[in-house]
């Protein structure tokens, strides 16, 4: 006979069978972890001028492999693997064919990232992980990534359904905030993933089967930019659902604000899409009014990222005082340092205020002529995605998986955890403080190593570049760490029960309007920016078009 | 969630911290724009 207790505890104990699915994108996600994090100490090694790859490997080979497997893979299969656990655990277990969905999902972007792989392997891609035409890869590889979208859309599906169900079965409540924060994340991905669909099904797979000759350069790098910097926020929005919603109860804590967590999330969706043209701002064919335009739209995202940055620190201040932290900041002594599930989220909130200001910087419209194209642009994604996310995702792992494996992080592992957070900081600092800094002396990204003739110019780079190899020796170590921590979760780690923290709103806070929950507001507004933004340059884009042109294969 | 608060949380470390973050952020701004028009 069960017991209530008993009962209790499978409430918040995600089911199993969608703890397989869950843990299945985790899988991939760690093995992506493994080969890219592997390619990416080459790339550093390679362009310290001290090492030449064997076997007739391309430097641009291992750079696709590394921005794909890292930035695309590793990232899609975890958040996805992470959503699946956090909306079965708020909003209950997932129906069988909402599970079909995920698992029809998983398959379909898994051939599909198979696909890819096999033709950047076979040097038939080595186009890099934005894929500009015309650079031209073989038709598989484009039709691979198409497929990781698609697999998204219906694994997506099925989670939408389950908020349908539970907003459909709990009338006039607001949804749990998670399962919310899911959903929030899954539109935005869906409204700006139909851009790179267009580009993919409508000019780079018909252009690269032979079927066109001719690619419009500059609309194909539009439709990819209208999908890559929303890209960016679904890679950081799941890192925000763990800060708002989970890292306040692994501090003992409570959520400061349910409504403010709920409207943040909701400005993300708006500002993170009419915003790719930052992206192109030294790009000809595109008004200098529209490039304007989607500056302003792009700072508007400062709200929210100053919004959260409050909500942290006032999570933190709270309990710090709760615990006796006495003065001004003497509340920060006593949070809890040595639990890795707090330290390496908050090493990466840490790491995003460099992050953010240098994203700012990059926005600045005619400012951004400074670092365009250099390797600070590198540095900066460094900090923001694999650094700020990573550590996050990191520290989600350490409870996410054995609490899905049946087993315990035990203090050994926590142990090295918090290692692992300072050797990916320090590794970070030297690697993508080199790379800001010697991107401010122009020395270009996505560039294999070169001498360029004996230039003066270049020759200064050279030290910063084998900085860069010292600290991507640095991180690899680092995910020698990470990746033997979660082999330990996963097979080795003690029997038993770890807990899947999900935070309470304060009871200080104010009760959440459902006006944050209309999604017929949010998404008008939504798509009307994004029209307001990109109908008339693109329409200009197409008006104006120069004639296209032909791939080149430059590897 | 309480209709009436009685005692408002202490959230002056907060301030400070948001103003600090303010700071920087304008800061390297600057230094950032202060290269530039140095450069163009």
């Amino acid at each position: 006979m069960t017991t209530i207790a008993e009962k209790t505890k499978d409430l918040v104990r995600v089911d199993k069978r969608d703890g397989k699915l869950a843990l299945a994108h985790i899988y991939v996600a760690f093995i992506a972890l493994a080969i890219g994090g592997l390619c990416g100490l080459l790339q550093t090694l390679v362009r310290s001028g001290t090492f030449t790859l064997p076997w007739g490997i391309g430097y641009y080979q291992i750079l696709t492999i590394h921005g794909v497997l890292l930035g695309l893979i590793l990232t899609t299969y975890f958040i996805f693997g992470f959503q699946i656990a956090v909306v079965s655990r708020t909003s209950g277990t997932l129906t069988d064919k909402q599970r079909l969905l995920g698992w029809i999902g998983f398959w379909t972007m898994t051939i599909g990232t198979t696909a890819s792989s096999i033709m950047i392997l076979l040097n038939e891609a080595s186009v890099l992980y934005t894929f500009y035409a015309p650079l031209q890869a073989h038709w598989i590889f484009y039709a691979g990534l198409a497929l990781v979208i698609v697999g998204t859309w219906i694994g997506g599906a099925g989670l939408i359904s389950k908020y349908v169900e539970w907003r459909k079965a709990n009338p006039g409540q607001p949804s749990p905030l998670l399962t919310f924060m899911v959903v929030v994340n899954l539109a935005m991905w869906i409204i700006c993933s139909l851009g790179v669909a267009v580009e993919v099904l409508f000019q780079l797979l018909p252009w690269s089967l032979g079927w066109v000759d001719k690619v419009d350069v500059l609309l194909s790098r539009t439709l990819f930019w209208y999908f890559g910097h929303p890209l960016v926020y679904f890679w950081l929005l799941p890192a925000y659902m763990v800060w708002y919603a989970i890292i306040p109860k692994i501090i003992g804590g409570k959520i400061f604000s349910d409504s403010l967590a709920r409207l943040s999330f909701m400005l993300f969706l708006l500002f993170s899409i009419p915003v790719g043209f930052h992206h192109q701002l030294t790009e000809p064919g595109i008004s200098s009014f529209w490039k304007f335009l989607q500056v302003v739209l792009t700072l508007m995202v400062v709200i929210p990222s100053l919004l959260t940055a409050f909500s942290m620190f006032a999570t933190f201040e709270i309990r710090g005082r709760a615990l006796g932290g006495k003065g001004v900041l003497g509340w920060f002594k006593e949070l809890p340092w040595g639990d890795a599930r707090f330290f390496a989220p908050f090493v990466g909130m840490v790491a995003f205020i460099p992050a953010g200001a240098g994203g700012i910087i990059n926005a600045s419209h005619q400012m951004n002529q400074l670092i365009h194209n250099t390797i600070w642009v590198t540095g900066h994604f460094h900090l923001t995605v694999a650094t700020t996310v990573l550590l996050t995702f990191f520290g989600a792992a350490y409870w996410l998986i054995p609490h899905l494996t049946g087993r315990v992080f035990t203090k050994q592992m926590n142990r090295l955890a918090i290692i692992q957070t300072i050797v990916w900081a320090f590794g970070m600092s030297i690697m993508s403080g080199a790379m800001h800094i010697v991107g401010l002396f122009g020395a270009p990204r996505r560039s294999d190593f070169s001498t360029y003739g004996g230039s003066a110019q270049a020759t200064e780079w050279i030290p910063y570049q084998i900085a860069q190899a010292v600290g991507g020796t640095i991180l690899f170590i680092g995910i020698v760490l990470i990746l033997y921590i979660v082999a330990n979760l996963i097979w080795f780690a003690p029997k038993g029960e770890t807990e899947f923290p999900v935070a309470e709103v304060s009871e200080h806070a104010e009760k959440t309007p459902m006006a944050l929950e209309n999604w017929k507001i949010w998404l008008t507004i939504c798509i009307a920016l994004i029209l307001f933004a990109y109908t008339v340059p693109v329409i200009e884009i197409i008006q104006n078009a120069p004639p296209g042109s032909i791939g080149y294969k430059l590897w | 969630m309480s209709k009436k608060r009685e005692k408002e949380p202490d959230l002056k470390g907060t301030l400070y911290s948001v103003g600090f973050l303010g700071i920087f952020i304008l800061v390297t701004w600057f230094m950032a724009f202060y290269l530039f028009i140095d450069r163009f």
